[in-house]
């Protein structure tokens, strides 16, 4: 009985490791697709003249069109489940799933699709998501579980929906249905 | 010692005049005139204080965000403070160039005629790119601090409190040698509101550097309302949220995080910090009073 418990438990173990492995290897192929974005829209920005910090609204409104442009013209074939694959977007859905339990489920459920104005915002990959809609604050706990993004990019939540978009161009480079259980 | 003072001696009664002593143009404020009002200040006015203001949710280009701005610049003519906290949603929806004129140039216009710095933390109604705005003084970053005599000012992006803000928050705090710290960001730690309340997750993360770092005092907005908050484990926390929008009467009375609050009209909070005390007044659109006292900086750290 004593030696059927320690086999039981070594094999939980182990599965647990492999479980963490592979997510490792998830996370990691989801970041390398992150970056491989970052790095197009770092050379595409880079030929753009450089916004100053203390640039006039005119500026800020041309400069970001124009890197919507730029980007949305070099990611002309993107589509949905290009960065959040379904292995990565399962990953993110059981890492949301363990941080929000019970009443703290029940309030990120309450904010997200009640309270927010855009739980019914139309998603479209290399479309800009909507200037004079709200960005929903996200839960500072869950970002540092989720993994790290650079710091062009943002998860966003829209309904049970998570987001990534660029922070300066504003556009939706990709988005993962379900995210919230 | 720390203390509120809520009633204090020192209040002194201005007529509103100019520099050279003459009335101001009349403005209409709730039916009466601010012109022939008069002007009340509880601040000390002290040589050499750190003399700002605060206020948030501005930025909706409305009749009543202006008549507050109003307000605010005639009383910069008896309190000249050198600059503005903003507390985020400094510009509600759309961002071109029209809005950032129509919401905020054209409200503020007088107070930037005389060279008032604006120095602004992102809301959730804000687009990231308002950091390299002219006019909000951030430096082209999402967070960022500056400082003002004895005193620093950590303006945050709540929205997004990733890890690479919280590493950036808790080294510069613990660099810091000020004698004040103030933290700044829309999203309150603690509220009464009734349609948010407090967010519990930011607070988790942010309290115990605030803490551990011996951060003095928190301003937030996001309520459209104004409140002080009972001292939270030796911090005050204030919310000053109304300053273009109003949410009436939401602040829940019965809430045990109250001290006091305003929830009846657009408001914006005058303070100065002078050696250990922070002194505020919290003023109405209509110009009047709601909120006074003054605060004694701890010379503690907590854990």
């Amino acid at each position: 009985m004593k030696l059927c418990l320690v086999a039981m438990l070594a094999a939980f173990t182990s599965l647990t490791a492999l479980a963490q492995g592979q997510n490792k290897q998830i996370a990691n192929a989801f970041e390398k697709r992150v970056k491989d974005y970052v790095k197009l829209r770092e050379d595409i920005e880079a030929k753009m003249p450089k916004l100053s910090t203390e640039a006039k609204a005119e500026e800020i409104e041309t400069h970001k069109k124009e890197f919507q442009d730029a980007v949305r013209a070099a990611r002309a074939n993107a589509k949905h489940g290009d960065i959040f694959t379904p292995e990565a977007a399962a990953m993110i859905r059981a890492i949301i799933k363990d941080e929000f339990k019970g009443k703290d489920r029940v309030e990120l459920r309450k904010t997200v699709l009640v309270e927010s104005e855009v739980k019914a915002l139309p998603l479209r990959v290399n479309y800009p998501y909507p200037e004079a809609k709200e960005q929903l604050e996200m839960p500072p706990t869950l970002l540092l579980k989720l993994p790290q993004l650079p710091k062009q990019i943002r998860y966003r939540f829209v309904g049970r929906n998570m987001l990534l978009v660029d922070r300066e161009n504003g556009l939706i480079i990709d988005y993962m249905t379900n995210a919230i259980p | 010692m720390k203390r509120i003072i809520t009633s204090l001696a020192l209040t002194v009664l201005l007529t509103l005049t100019n520099v050279h002593g003459q009335k101001l143009s009349s403005a209409k404020v709730n039916g009466s005139s601010p012109s022939t009002q008069a002007l009340k200040l509880t601040l000390p006015n002290k040589e050499g204080s750190v003399r700002f203001v605060v206020i948030g949710d501005t930025g909706t280009g409305s009749n009543q965000q202006h008549e507050l701005a109003e307000v605010l610049t005639h009383y910069r003519q008896i309190f000249p403070f050198e600059f503005v906290l903003m507390m985020g949603d400094n510009m509600y929806g759309s961002e071109k160039t029209v809005d950032y004129k129509a919401k905020f140039e054209d409200v503020y216009r007088p107070l930037l005629d005389q060279k008032v710095k604006f120095y602004a933390a992102l809301g959730n109604h804000d687009d990231s790119n308002q950091r390299f705005y002219q006019y909000f003084n951030m430096e082209g970053q999402e967070y960022y601090k500056f400082k003002k005599g004895n005193v620093s000012f950590y303006s945050l992006n709540s929205n997004y409190m990733d890890k690479r803000q919280v590493d950036w928050l808790n080294e510069k705090l613990t660099a810091d040698t000020s004698e004040w710290k103030i933290a700044y960001f829309h999203h309150p730690p603690y509220s009464s509101g009734g349609a948010h309340g407090s967010d519990t997750k930011l607070r988790e993360i942010v309290e115990p550097i605030f803490l551990k770092n011996g951060v003095n005092v928190v301003f937030a907005g996001h309520e459209h309302f104004y409140e002080r908050i009972k001292p939270q484990k030796g911090i005050y926390y204030f919310i000053s949220g109304s300053g273009g929008k109003l949410r009436k009467g939401d602040v829940r009375r019965d809430s045990p995080l109250m001290d006091k609050a305003y929830d009846s009209d657009l408001s914006f909070m005058l303070l100065e910090i002078a050696g250990d005390q922070m002194y505020f007044q919290v003023i109405s659109r209509g110009g009047d009073t709601v909120d006074s006292g003054v605060i004694s900086r701890s010379t503690t750290k907590r854990d």
